[in-house]
C-alpha cells in the first residue's frame, strides 16, 4: 500500500527540521516504522541520558494514535517495565491532528514532568509519592546504567 | 589587519552605493578624536592608567547616587555624557544633545582633592598635579545657580554640590567632537534607513503588481506560470532566508547565514528548471527584480551589521585609550538604529505583503489531517474544515469530535456543509491538485463500495 501524503509530509519535515533534543528516522524497509530517541531535559533526573524508542504509524493513522514504547530502561512513574507510557494524547485525547512531532514533544515534557498522581507503573508511582527525593536519585542512577549515548 | 582598514576596504569594495558609504561611520576620523583627546589629557597629567584609579564609572555612578552624599568613596572623578543622565524610559531614544564633562571635587579652601580613601601614591600623585597646575590651568567654576539654567531639566543632578567644595572641570574639547560626530552619524544612517525603506517599498509594490497580473487565475495563459511562481515561492518561504521559524532556529538571520540561505535559494530554483520554465520575458525581468530586492536586503543586513561593529569598536577604543568608561553609557544615550534587522524585517514583511500573499500557498488550504488540498471542503459548524473524504473516514470510524477543537461536530456534518465559496476557489487556484485529489476522492469512494479490489482493479488498469 502506498504511503500516505500526510505520513511522507511528516517525515519530511522532521527531517528537515528536527526538534531539539529529539530525532525520529524511519526505517528503510518500513517506513510507517521510527527509530526515536529523546534527550533527557535538562534540570530533571534524565538529563545526560539518550533514550530510544520505537514507534510504529498503524494502517489507520491518523484515525488512531501511533504506537509508541521505551526501549531503553526507565525509572518514571508514567512508563511501566515494558516502556509502555501513560499519556492521554496517546490515548482517550488523541486526536488526528496531532503529530508525531507533537507526540514526541509530549514525551519529551513527560520526562521533565513526572505525574505520580496518573500512573502506569504503579510501584514507581507508589515510590515516588512516598519519598520523591529517593525515586529522583534512582531515576537518576538508571539513566547513569541504561541511558548513557 | 586592523579594523579600521578592514572596514575602510570593506566600505570600497563590497558594492555599497556612494550615498550608503558616505553615511557610514568615519572610523578614522574618530580615531583622531580620541588620539586627540588621550593627548589632552597626558597634557594635564591623566593617562588612562590613572584615570581609571580615580574615575566613579558610571555604572556605580547610577547605582549609588542615593547613597552618595553618605559615601563617596575614594573616587572623586567623574565622567558624565550629558546634564542629565537620569535616563527617562519613556524616551526611548533621548536626542539631547551630547555636553562631556570630566569633573572633580576640590576643597574650597586648601585646593585638596576631594576622596577619603585614597591611597598614598594617588594622593601624591593628584597633589603633584595640583601643584603643577596650581589650578590655574583647570577652570574652576561656580556650580550655577539651578534657577539661572531653568530652561533645561539638566541641573538635578549634574553633580552634587557640596559644602566647601568646587567643581573642577577638566577642559577638553576632542570629547565633544567625538560624541557629536558619532551622534551626527548615527542619525544619519537613521535617515538613510528610511530611504531606503520607502524606496524598496515602492519597489516591491511594483512587482507585486506585476506578479499578480501574470499569474491571475482568471486568464487562461496564466494556468501554466501560475503552479511556477507559486513552486519559486514555495522554495523562497522554506529557505527562510532571513529568519529562522523551527524551534532550534528562530531568529533573524545575520548577513553571513542569511547570504547562505539566499544561494541555496537560488541554487534550488536553478536546479529544479523552475527558472527555465519562465519563458517570457516578462517573467524573467520579474524573477529578477524579485533577485535583485533580496539581495539589497542582503546588502543593507551586510551594511548595518560592519557600522554597528565600528560603532562598539570605536567606542571601546574609546574606553581603552582614555579610561572614561562611556561603552556601557553611551548605548543608553544614543541607540544604534538597528540598521540591517529593521530594513530586513519591514522588507520581508513587504513581499510578504505584496507577492508572496497575492499567490495562495497549498500549506495554508491542506487539510489537517490528510495534508493534501482540502477538497472538496467541509466547514463544520465550529468554523474548522476538512477535506470530504477525511470527513468520511472520521465519520465512518464514529469520531464525532473535530480534531481541532473537539468540539462535537463532525458527527451532524452533512452536504449542506460543503464551503462551495471556498471549493471556487480552490479549484481558481490550485486546479491541478483539485484534479488529482478528485481521483484521489472517487477511488477511495469506490473502495468505500466494493473493497480493496476495487482499488487495485483501478490501478492495474
Ligand atoms: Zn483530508
Ligand atoms: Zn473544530
Amino acid at each position: 500500500m502506498a504511503l500516505p501524503k500526510r505520513i511522507i509530509k511528516e517525515t519530511e519535515r522532521l527531517m528537515a527540521e528536527p526538534v531539539p533534543g529529539i530525532s525520529a528516522v524511519p526505517h528503510e524497509d518500513n517506513l510507517r516504522y521510527f527509530d526515536v530517541h529523546i534527550h533527557g531535559p535538562s534540570q530533571s533526573p534524565y538529563e545526560g541520558g539518550v533514550f530510544k524508542l520505537e514507534l510504529f504509524l498503524p494502517d489507520d493513522y491518523p484515525m488512531t494514535p501511533p504506537k509508541i514504547r521505551f526501549l531503553t530502561k526507565i525509572y518514571h512513574p508514567n512508563i511501566d517495565r515494558l516502556g509502555r507510557i501513560c499519556l492521554d494524547v496517546l490515548k482517550s485525547n488523541w486526536s488526528p491532528a496531532l503529530q508525531i512531532r507533537t507526540i514526541l514533544l509530549s514525551i519529551q515534557a513527560l520526562l521533565g514532568a513526572p505525574n505520580p498522581d496518573d500512573p502506569l507503573a504503579n510501584d514507581v508511582a507508589q515510590r515516588w509519592k512516598e519519598d520523591q527525593n529517593a525515586a529522583i536519585e534512582t531515576a537518576r542512577q538508571w539513566t547513569q546504567e541504561h541511558a548513557k549515548p | 589587519m586592523k579594523y579600521g582598514q578592514w572596514f575602510k576596504q570593506r566600505l570600497k569594495n563590497d558594492g555599497f552605493p556612494p550615498d550608503w558609504v558616505d553615511s557610514a561611520i568615519s572610523y578614522s576620523q574618530l580615531k583622531k578624536c580620541i588620539n586627540k583627546l588621550t593627548a589632552e589629557l597626558a597634557s594635564v597629567g591623566l593617562d588612562a592608567a590613572t584615570l581609571s584609579k580615580l574615575l566613579k564609572h558610571v555604572e556605580e555612578y547610577n547605582t549609588s547616587t542615593a547613597a552618595q552624599d553618605a559615601d563617596d568613596g575614594s573616587r572623586s572623578f567623574e565622567y558624565i555624557l550629558a546634564d542629565n543622565h537620569a535616563n527617562d524610559a519613556s524616551s526611548k531614544k533621548p536626542r539631547t544633545p551630547f555636553h562631556p564633562k570630566l569633573l572633580f571635587h576640590v576643597n574650597e579652601s586648601t585646593g585638596e582633592i576631594l576622596g577619603a580613601n585614597l591611597d598614598d601614591k594617588t594622593r601624591k600623585n593628584l597633589q603633584m598635579l595640583a601643584v603643577e597646575t596650581g589650578l590655574t590651568e583647570l577652570r574652576v567654576f561656580e556650580e550655577p545657580d539651578t534657577d539661572s539654567i531653568a530652561s533645561s531639566d539638566s541641573a538635578s543632578c549634574t553633580s552634587n554640590k557640596k559644602a566647601g567644595y568646587r567643581t573642577v572641570e577638566v577642559p577638553l574639547t576632542s570629547d565633544s567632537e567625538f560624541f557629536s560626530t558619532l551622534a551626527t552619524e548615527l542619525s544619519g544612517l537613521e535617515q538613510l534607513q528610511d530611504r531606503e525603506e520607502k524606496r524598496m517599498h515602492n519597489e516591491i509594490e511594483g512587482l507585486g503588481r506585476q506578479v499578480a497580473r501574470m499569474t491571475d487565475p482568471d486568464r487562461k495563459s496564466n494556468r501554466r506560470l501560475l503552479a511556477v511562481w507559486r513552486e519559486i515561492f514555495q522554495v523562497y518561504i522554506e529557505s527562510d532566508i532571513f529568519f529562522g521559524h523551527t524551534e532550534s532556529d528562530h531568529a533573524a538571520h545575520n548577513a553571513d547565514k542569511a547570504t547562505e540561505r539566499f544561494q541555496k535559494f537560488c541554487n534550488t530554483i536553478a536546479t529544479q528548471g523552475l527558472v527555465d520554465k519562465i519563458k517570457k520575458p516578462e517573467g524573467l525581468r520579474a524573477l529578477n527584480t524579485f533577485m535583485h530586492i533580496n539581495r539589497e536586503i542582503l546588502q543593507g543586513l551586510r551594511f548595518g551589521e560592519i557600522n554597528h561593529t565600528a560603532m562598539l569598536k570605536i567606542l571601546k577604543k574609546f574606553d581603552k585609550q582614555t579610561a572614561l568608561g562611556v561603552k556601557s553609557s553611551f548605548p543608553q544615550r544614543l541607540e544604534y538604529p538597528e540598521f540591517s534587522e529593521h530594513l530586513a524585517k519591514a522588507t520581508c514583511a513587504e513581499l510578504n505583503n505584496q507577492i508572496l500573499s497575492s499567490i495562495p500557498q497549498l500549506e495554508d488550504y491542506s487539510c489537517p489531517m490528510c495534508m493534501e488540498l482540502k477538497w472538496r471542503p467541509v466547514r463544520l459548524r465550529c468554523g474548522h474544515t476538512f477535506c470530504i473524504r477525511c470527513l468520511i473516514v472520521m465519520q465512518t470510524d464514529k469520531q464525532h469530535n473535530c480534531p481541532l477543537c473537539r468540539e462535537k461536530t463532525v458527527v451532524d456534518a452533512c452536504s449542506d456543509n460543503l464551503d462551495l465559496e471556498l471549493a471556487d476557489f480552490l479549484k481558481k487556484w490550485f486546479p491541478d491538485e483539485v484534479k488529482a485529489k478528485q481521483k484521489y476522492n472517487e477511488l477511495m469512494a469506490g473502495v468505500d463500495q466494493y473493497g480493496e479490489v476495487y482499488k487495485e482493479r483501478c490501478v492495474v488498469m
